[in-house]
């Protein structure tokens, strides 16, 4: 094919991209500054402040964080464990981890429920030992649960793609250097690995600050996240402007921490998202 | 030596995290009793129920289809849009690059709510606006594995192809696609394991009666969990775990060590591979085959139902399409003011509705109803003159609404937790020796009428200072309140989770089924009685088949059998009838005269009055 016309190849893609991704951003950014007479309005975007909107963003924000947070400290050591393993068994090992990965995203936090309900398994088994029992479900610590059980795999990934790209003989000089192993990981394990950091930051933090499945059915419609506040707006209240204008608001957010994020990672993370 | 002891330890540990679950959900697929903490005996029943159940069985073909169709769409576009911006000038291409990151960053709340925006406006929701929205979620992640490998061809082996004669077609085929082919390949995978496990933008883009696995769970989930759903997840994870390890489909880190080993293996993948997407096209097409077999199609003889969860047994549906061959796309939901959402948007042009008396009256009252002909049921007089008195209360003219089910908001108690005295008035919302264990209902004026009965206002009370109050009420219960919950109530009640719940009697008659501790009460103060009734609203388009649905429902065996799976109060004479004579004493199934006259049905609110009440529960929530 004469290379003049190989750019038109994107053409069908390129239709596919103004009709079901920008012309649908479109539709939330109309409906987010006109009223129900579509007139113009700000009144929309500035809902977020409303006290019970901003609660909702804040509480998202801090589980999204917590969320993040245990999602990194437990994937890390592992995926150091992972990739040091011997190769032969790696990817199979690799493989029992991600698993729970490719089951359906409800039914893992069906099991959840199971286990955290007043009378379930965790409280039966606390009870067989003489302890005392645990009503966690139906709070945020019951959401931050799903959301880490659902999310560690996204985590996991990068580090562990990360990690493989250190190669044995680096650290081996290293070592041979007199590096003991504190600096080693220090100098060069960490800033080796900051890559598949960001990207696993990134794959946990925007699902579980936007998630509203799993606070919906681990919270008891007690913990009201603002995905939780935009779907009601759309499914049940019948309030489209203002949940777009809440939309509008938290894509922002997300694209702003994202650009931070990007700050602290020069090289791009995007070859260490899969 | 330690260190791979600790390494090892902390492996297992999260590898426990991980498995034990769904290990959990393994063990109770065979248990017999329907609890969650009792053995009851090994049984393979659920499995058979599983593959029985119409719901999840056109649930997984929908997945299936859904998954397949726009992973191969997304593979052939998004391959095509990866040659064709390779050979773009820098700044296009950057241009390109950014559009094309926007779904992957973006919420996926905000992915899907924007494309319902867009689709509401042209067409239908349904199976096309989701297998829409899976492509454009998909080729993404398309386009980012097949230009890597892109960037790592060399343009010149190409070059000397066509040198040496080849057609540019042949010097593709020949050339360029050996070297791109394993990035198309991982990302169709990528494609394929995205739309499976998508929820939040199928749940936004999809219509009526069309559900993929993980929106039909949601809706179960919120209804209450069946063992039918551990045999799934059972089923699901070994299919999963046989697929993958055969294939070990996941990208390996390449090592520089042995090439021949890692050619060889790559052999081996690329064979397993092929098998894997053998087996899923060949599962697709069946699946493709057997839902089209199964379904007449034609467009005049589709009946799109909207009704109330766990509200119509879905054998007397299977029926009805049996008999008359008229298909029916049923979909369900929670709470009026959901349907009033859902109808409202337009998205779905539904043919029956059936729902509570004041949103009936709101709806007639918008002039969005059609009336029904009660000429043409043959079977109207089975339905008892008194109900239908009494849903002169929102129906005065009686010519828009067909009763459906009634009863009443109460209170369901464990007997051996509570003693009845203690339930007898509305206070005991506000005792603290409940605090954790009280269910509170979910639906906005069925938890506000508590409080304005307390307070000593009418249900239908509509004064911004008397709201203000009965929320200020309810704000003081919250800290005691474990959860709210509608159509999960009787599951919770019924496994011992919560001493009370306030529920609608069906709720409580169902969970005293299962549970004989638990007894239900209409406190002394009064309470809503509610009639639940079929509409027809303006966008029906079958309003003879909508008839036909409608008489069907009020002959004799139809209405004992949906009666049995509902298990509220029946408008229908030959179930009060036929029913067993112990049902006619308790309560929750048929309410006493004197409850009756104690109840009041509730009347619609004005806009305003709609809002503020709803501002007024959502800040509840939030605080």
């Amino acid at each position: 094919m004469n290379r003049r016309f190989r750019p038109l190849l994107a053409g069908p893609y390129l239709v596919w991209i103004v009709g079901f991704t920008i012309l649908p951003l479109l539709a939330v950014v109309w409906y987010a500054v006109t009223d129900k007479s579509g007139r113009f309005t700000l009144g929309n975007l500035a809902a977020i402040a409303a006290p019970t909107n901003l609660h909702a963003l804040f509480l998202s924000f801090g589980l999204g964080l917590i969320t993040t947070l245990i999602c990194l400290v437990l994937s890390y050591p592992l995926a150091m464990i992972l990739a040091g393993m011997n190769i032969r068994n790696q990817s199979l090992v690799v493989l029992l981890f991600m698993l729970p990965m490719w089951m359906n995203f409800m039914l893992r936090i069906l099991a959840w429920k199971q286990l955290l309900s007043k009378n379930g398994v965790i409280n039966t088994l606390l009870g067989a030992l003489g302890l005392p029992e645990i009503a966690i479900l139906n709070t945020p610590a019951a959401v931050v649960f799903g959301m880490v059980y659902d999310f560690l795999p996204f985590m996991l990934l990068p580090l562990y793609n990360s990690m493989t790209r250190i190669r044995q003989d680096w650290l081996e000089a290293a070592r041979d250097l007199g590096a003991n192993d504190i600096v080693i990981f220090v100098k060069i394990i960490l800033p080796l690995t900051l890559s598949g950091v960001i990207s696993g930051i990134v794959m946990v933090f925007v699902p579980s600050l936007t998630s509203f499945a799993i606070s919906q059915i681990l919270g008891g419609g007690r913990v009201l996240l603002i995905g939780n506040v935009i779907e009601q707006d759309f499914m049940q209240a019948m309030q489209w402007d203002e949940g777009s204008g809440l939309s509008l608001v938290l894509m922002i957010f997300v694209l702003v921490s994202m650009a931070l994020m990007n700050q602290f990672d020069r090289e791009g993370g995007r070859t260490a998202l899969w | 030596m330690v260190k791979r002891h600790l390494s090892r330890i902390y492996m297992t540990l999260i590898f426990l995290f991980l498995y034990l679950p769904l290990l959990m959900l393994m063990v109770l697929s065979f248990n017999r009793s329907k609890s969650r903490v009792t053995w009851g005996g090994l049984t393979l029943d659920w499995y058979r129920k599983c593959f029985e159940n119409e719901r999840i069985m056109s649930a997984f073909s929908t997945t299936l289809q859904v998954t397949l169709l726009a992973a191969v769409i997304a593979t052939i576009i998004g391959t095509l849009a990866a040659l064709g911006i390779f050979s773009m000038k820098k700044r296009n291409q950057t241009l390109y690059l950014g559009a094309t990151n926007i779904p992957l960053l973006n919420a996926d709340i905000v992915t899907g709510l924007s494309m319902m925006l867009l689709f509401v406006r042209f067409m239908n929701l349904g199976f096309v606006t989701v297998l829409l929205a899976h492509i454009t979620f998909n080729i993404p992640y398309v386009i980012l594995n097949v230009l890597p490998k892109l960037r790592q061809t060399s343009r010149a082996t190409y070059e000397a192809a066509l040198d040496l004669g080849a057609s540019p077609l042949l010097a593709f085929y020949k050339v360029t696609w050996p070297q791109i082919s394993p990035g198309v390949f991982s990302g169709f995978l990528m494609a394929v394991t995205m739309s499976l496990d998508d929820f939040s933008i199928t749940y936004f883009t999809k219509g009526a009666g069309i559900n993929t696995l993980s929106t039909m769970l949601y809706t179960e989930l919120r209804k209450g969990v069946s063992p039918e759903l551990y045999a799934l997840s059972t089923v699901l994870f070994f299919t999963v775990l046989l697929l993958l390890t055969a294939a070990n489909l996941h990208p390996e880190p390449v090592n520089p060590d042995s090439p021949r080993r890692l050619r060889r293996k790559s052999h081996i993948k690329r064979a397993v591979s092929l098998a894997v997407i053998a087996l899923l096209t060949g599962g697709s097409l069946f699946v493709l085959a057997g839902s089209t077999s199964a379904a007449p199609a034609g467009k005049d003889r589709v009946l799109t139902v909207l009704n109330y969860g766990k509200y119509l047994d879905p054998r007397v549906l299977k029926e009805f399409e049996q008999k008359t061959g008229i298909q029916v796309r049923y979909e369900e939901y929670e709470s009026p003011e959901e349907m009033y959402t859902k109808y409202k948007a337009g998205s779905i042009d539904y043919d029956l509705i059936c729902t509570s008396d004041y949103m009936i009256e709101k709806l007639d009252k918008e002039g969005e109803l059609l009336p029904i002909d009660y000429g043409t049921l043959a079977h109207y007089d089975n339905i008892d003159p008194r109900i239908i008195r009494m849903s002169e209360a929102f129906d005065p003219r009686h010519d828009i609404s067909l009763p459906y089910f009634y009863g009443t908001l109460g209170i369901l108690y464990n007997k051996k937790e509570v003693r009845p005295e203690d339930v007898e008035s509305w206070s005991c919302l506000w005792d603290h020796r409940f605090k954790g264990d009280m269910i509170m209902t979910n639906s906005v004026r069925d938890a506000f009428a508590p409080a304005l009965i307390t307070r000593g206002y009418s249900i239908n009370d509509t004064d911004p200072g008397h709201l203000q109050s009965a929320m200020e009420l309810l704000a003081a219960q919250s800290a005691d309140v474990s959860a709210y919950y509608v159509d999960e109530t009787c599951d919770e009640m019924a496994a011992g989770n919560a001493k009370i719940a306030v529920c609608y009697s069906g709720e409580a008659a169902e969970a005293m089924e299962v549970n004989s501790d638990l007894d239900y009460i209409v406190p002394a103060e009064g309470s809503n009685l509610w009639i639940d009734s079929w509409i027809i609203p303006k966008t029906c388009s079958q309003r003879k088949n909508a008839l036909l649905f409608l008489d069907y429902l009020c002959e004799e065996d139809v209405a004992m059998t949906n009666f049995s799976y509902v298990f509220y109060a029946s408008p229908i004479l030959s179930v009060i009838r036929d029913q067993k004579p112990a049902y006619r004493t308790i309560e929750a199934v048929t309410p006493s005269s004197s409850t009756i006259d104690r109840c009041q049905v509730y009347r619609a609110l004005d806009d305003d009055s709609a809002a503020l009440i709803n501002r007024l529960w959502q800040q509840l929530k939030t605080e």
